[in-house]
This record gives structure tokens, sequence and C-alpha cells, in this order.
């Protein structure tokens, strides 16, 4: 188990030196010249000097391997740079704004596992009637729906047609609910859905005939047996719509005029405030790694067969 | 095959909804009253009428030519990036798995690196530098969601390359690219057509979601992402000019997922 952690955690940081270097050259592609930029934000009309005299002072004069060194020092530092927008360092506005996602993701994840785990033991569990085919119908929906029209349409009946929330509600718990839901429900749909497939397809196995010729109910073996088998794929999807669901709060988030991290990125790119976009994408793929490697150490815990098949003894 | 799809009805559904909207987005100057840009402001807001089937919206354009030509968008982006997508994970994935080795040790690590952005968050940080525009979006798509396809493409070759049809040809003689090209890659192309043609529609919702933020496509355009994020501003006096282009979008990717889901079922029976 140790030496398996062990391995995954040289893998994060191969993996982590790699984001770093990917997201350096996302913020380099730009066409944008970085120093005039700033000579533009900071002075009104700024001379050809001026600007060179920029790039000497913040390093872009320097060789791209070199900037990158630099960059990711300050990066270790905890400096991730001043944006151009707010003119905060950009840290302390991600650290600001980065609650706010994070709780409307938790609740989200909350309803996903309350939907997820009932529903799909529910229609696996009367498989073809007809709960199960009036579930497939909601699911295909939830999973072809644009998130950000389910948000519109729980404004409009929620907050405007039948007025049980406010249009614009940060701050109580209260207001974490719709944005919440809008961010389960399309997730929710696929987990459902795929929930519901590896049930049935651990049915057949001898695991569950051997639980039956002991003479255990049918409900008590898929209550206890499958769900515990079909969990490992389930973990690994759970921890991964976490990372999904920070990314798409972009979107969530400027619906209901929620003041996340998701919509600090958005205003930022519509901006060009690159320190900014790099930042959060930075920490939103820092966080998507953590995660992963999380979901992995949590399959461990619950199966460790995976140890034997990887060969991690 | 093709009369199995006949047989079945959720396939059936599926495809005749992805027709409907392939016949709207063909035909759509024949179909569409009037012209999607005409800005008529004498008519702003108006209510259905023989003229306007849908009413009109804020510069009292009509809103049903505006959906209309929307298919257009709508499709004419996502398929050309779903046919890139493909043509790159095929290759790379193929290539991949089947020479093994350290090319495969180093597959590995980039694809962990990628995936370790959410895709969304990579065409974000990617408009974000190129800027915006049509072309913009679509190359921050393929950069972003190529490795998530190379890497199931990667998975079907390797359970495919150890059959023993394939040691046997190997020991006849045939070369390597025949054997990827006349041998895995039919073999494996059920399972494609099927990752991809689920993989559609959420590719759809993707950008339909950019043009909504603002990002790829300019204001204005009858993009169906792109009429919703310009209705909200009349969220409580005008919500149909909001529900119409959310009813295409869920329309279209609906009978994208449904017949994916389908042929699923078809190509795999045992595992629903």
């Amino acid at each position: 188990m140790t030496r398996y952690i062990r391995n995954k955690f040289i893998g994060l940081i191969i993996v982590l030196i790699g984001v770093t270097i990917l997201s350096f050259i996302f913020s380099n592609i730009s066409s944008v010249d970085p120093a005039e930029a700033f000579a533009r934000r900071t002075i009104l009309n700024p001379t050809t000097e001026q600007v060179e005299n920029l790039r000497e002072e913040m390093g872009f004069n320097l060789p791209v391997h070199i900037q990158y060194l630099n960059w990711l020092r300050n990066c270790i530092k905890g400096d991730l740079g001043i944006s151009l927008l707010t003119k905060n360092p950009v840290i302390y506005d991600i650290s600001k704004k980065l609650p706010a996602t994070l709780s409307i993701v938790s609740l989200a994840f909350l309803w996903i596992i309350a939907i997820t785990l009932p529903v799909s033991i529910l229609s696996a569990l009367s498989k073809d009637n007809f709960f199960d085919h009036i579930m497939r119908m909601i699911t295909i929906i939830g999973i072809s729906i644009p998130n950000f029209w389910l948000g519109f349409l729980m404004l409009v009946v929620f907050a405007i047609a039948i007025p049980i929330f406010d249009v614009v509600a940060y701050g109580d718990f209260k207001g974490l609910i719709l944005p919440s839901l809008t961010l389960a429900i399309p997730i929710a749909s696929s987990s459902i859905r795929l929930l519901r497939a590896t049930i049935l397809s651990n049915m057949n196995k001898d695991f569950v005939i051997y639980a039956r010729a002991r003479g255990i109910s049918r409900n008590n073996i898929i209550c206890k047996h499958i769900l515990k088998n079909s969990m490992p794929p389930m973990v690994t999807v759970f921890c991964q719509n976490i990372g999904y669901m920070i990314a798409g709060s972009a979107i969530v988030e400027n619906v209901f005029s929620w003041p996340g991290i998701g919509r600090h990125l958005v205003d930022a790119i519509i901006a060009r405030d690159l320190p900014t976009i790099n930042a959060c994408v930075l920490v939103i793929a820092i966080i998507f790694v953590l995660l992963n490697l999380f979901a992995d150490v949590l399959n461990c815990a619950i199966n460790p067969k995976i140890l034997q098949e990887t060969g991690g003894f | 095959m093709l009369k199995k799809i006949y047989k079945n009805k959720q396939a059936m559904v599926g495809l005749i909804m992805i027709f409907i909207v392939l016949f709207i987005a063909v035909f759509a100057p024949i179909i569409a009253i009037n012209d999607p840009e005409e800005i008529n402001p004498m008519n702003k807001f108006v209510k259905t009428s023989p003229h306007y089937p849908l009413g009109a919206d804020q510069l009292g354009r009509c809103v049903f030519s505006r959906l209309v030509y929307g298919a257009r968008y709508s499709l004419g982006i996502s398929i050309p990036t779903l046919f890139i997508l493909a043509l790159i994970s095929i290759s790379i994935g193929t290539i991949s798995a089947y020479l093994g080795g350290r090319f495969d040790d180093i597959f590995s690590i980039i694809s962990d690196i990628f995936m370790a952005f959410p895709p969304l968050i990579v065409v974000l940080s990617l408009v974000g530098a190129l800027g915006q525009g049509i072309r913009n979006i679509v190359a921050a798509v393929v950069f972003s969601m190529w490795v998530w396809f190379a890497k199931i493409v990667r998975s079907f070759v390797l359970m495919e390359k150890n059959k023993e049809y394939i040691i046997a040809s190997k020991i006849a003689g045939c070369s390597d690219y025949k054997i990827i090209m006349s041998h895995i890659i039919p073999n494996i192309l059920p399972s494609l057509i099927v990752c991809f043609s689920t993989g559609i529609a959420g590719l759809m919702l993707m950008i339909s979601g950019f043009s909504f933020l603002g990002l790829g496509i300019e204001a204005g355009a009858a993009e169906w992402g792109s009429m919703l994020s310009s209705g909200r501003a009349y969220l409580y006096s005008h919500p149909s000019l909001i529900v119409y282009p959310g009813i295409c979008i869920l329309f279209t990717a609906a009978g994208f997922n449904l017949f994916g889901e389908a042929l699923r079922d078809i190509i795999s029976p045992k595992e629903v």
C-alpha cells in the first residue's frame, strides 16, 4: 500500500511539472506582447524605450526556459503575479473567490450522491419496468440539456413564476440551492446511467450466483454485494466530476451572478488579464490532479485487489 | 447491422431527430421566412404572427429564422471539430497502443499531463490567449479533447492487438501498416462510432456554452448559445427568447445521445 501510494506520488510530481509547463505555454502563445500590454495599462502613451525598459524589468527579454524557471520559482513561493484588472495580487483574488465556488460544488456533490445512489439502485432493481423507462428518459434529457439553459429555466420557474428563491441570492444557504442543483443535474444523470450499467453488468458475476445460492435475498445482494463491487469506477468518476464542476462553475456562476472563481476566470479572459487566467488554470488543474490521486487511494482502500493487479506490493 | 438499427426504436427516434436538424441546416435559406440578420426596430418583441412564427427579438429580428440558421452554426462547428478530433485521436491512439514500449510510455505521460486539466478550462484559457473566433474555438476544443478520445482509442486497440487473428496475420507476414489499416481499425470501428457519436452531443453543448459566455462566436450571430446569452437581459419580460434556443440545443443533443446509446446497445448487447 505505501509503495503504491509512493509510486502515485512520483507520478503526481511528474504530472505537476507538466501542468506548470503547459499552463506556462498557454499564457505564452498569446499574440499580445505582455510588456507592451502592461505598458499601455500603466503609462498613458508609452514610448518604445519605456516598453523596452519594462520588458527588461519584468524579465520578458530573457530566454523562454529562464522565464519559465523564474515563473515557477515565484509560483512555489505563492507569488502568481499581479492582476492587470483588479491590481491585487492574483493569489489574493483567487483565495477570496474560491470558497464561493467550493460551497456550490460541495453542495452539488451532495446532491449528486443523494440522487445517484437510490435512483440507480431502484432502476437496476426494476430493470425494464415503468420506473426504469421513465428514469432512462429523464437521464437522457439530463445529459443533453445545456446547463446554462437549465439554470435560466430554474430562475424563471423558481424565482420568477413561483418566487421561492431570489434571483440574485449570494450569501445565505438558500441562495446555494438553485446553482448547485443546476450544476448537479447533468452530472447526476450521467452517473445514474453509469452506475445502473455497472450494477447490471455485475449481476451475472459468480459471487452473485454464490450469494443467491446461499439464500440471500435479491435486494440484499444488490445493496451489499453488488454495490460494493460497483464502487471503484464510481469513486473515480465522482472525484473527476468534482473537478469538472469547478470548471463548469464558469458557466453556472455566470447565470446566477455568483462571485466565484469560474466567473472570475471568464472576466479575466474577456479582459485578457493573463496572470489571472494563468493562475486560475493552474489552481484548478492542481485541484483536479489531487482529486484524481485521492480517488486512486480511496479505491485502493475499498478494493485492495487493485494493488495486486498493478503489482503494487 | 443496419437492420438492427432499423428495428431499434430508440436508434430510429435518435436518427430521425438528427435528420430533422440536418435537413433544417441544409435547407435553412428555404425554410427561414425572413433574413435572420435583418434588423427591424419597428417589430421589436412582436408577438407570434404569420409573418413572425415565433415573434421577434429585441432588435426586431425574426426568432424563427434565426433558430433555423442556428442549426447551421451548431452542426457546422461541431461536426468538423469531431472529424479533426477523430483523425488525431485515432492515429495517435492506434500508433501508441500498437507500437507499445517507450512510445506508449511517453504517450501515457503526456496524456496524464493533459488529463490534469478539465477540458473546459483548457478551452477557456486557450481562447483567452489566442483571442476569439470560430477557428480558435475549434482549435482549442481539439487541443483539449484529443487526449480523452485518444485514450479510449488506445484501450480499444490494446484489447484487439493481442487477439489471435492479429498474431496469425503477423506470422503470415503482414506489414504493421496493413495490420493496422485492414485488421485493427475495421474491427474497432463500431466501438469508435459509438464513442464519437455520443461525444458529438458533448461537443455541441460545450461550444454553445462558450458562445453563451461570449467567447468564440461574435456577439449577435444567429447561434443558439449566443441567442440565449442576448436573451438573458429580457429574462423577466420575454422568457420565450430564452426558451426557444434552449429547446433547439436540447433537441439536437438528445438526438445524438439517443442514437449513440442505442448504437452501443446494438453493438454490445450484454452491457445493458
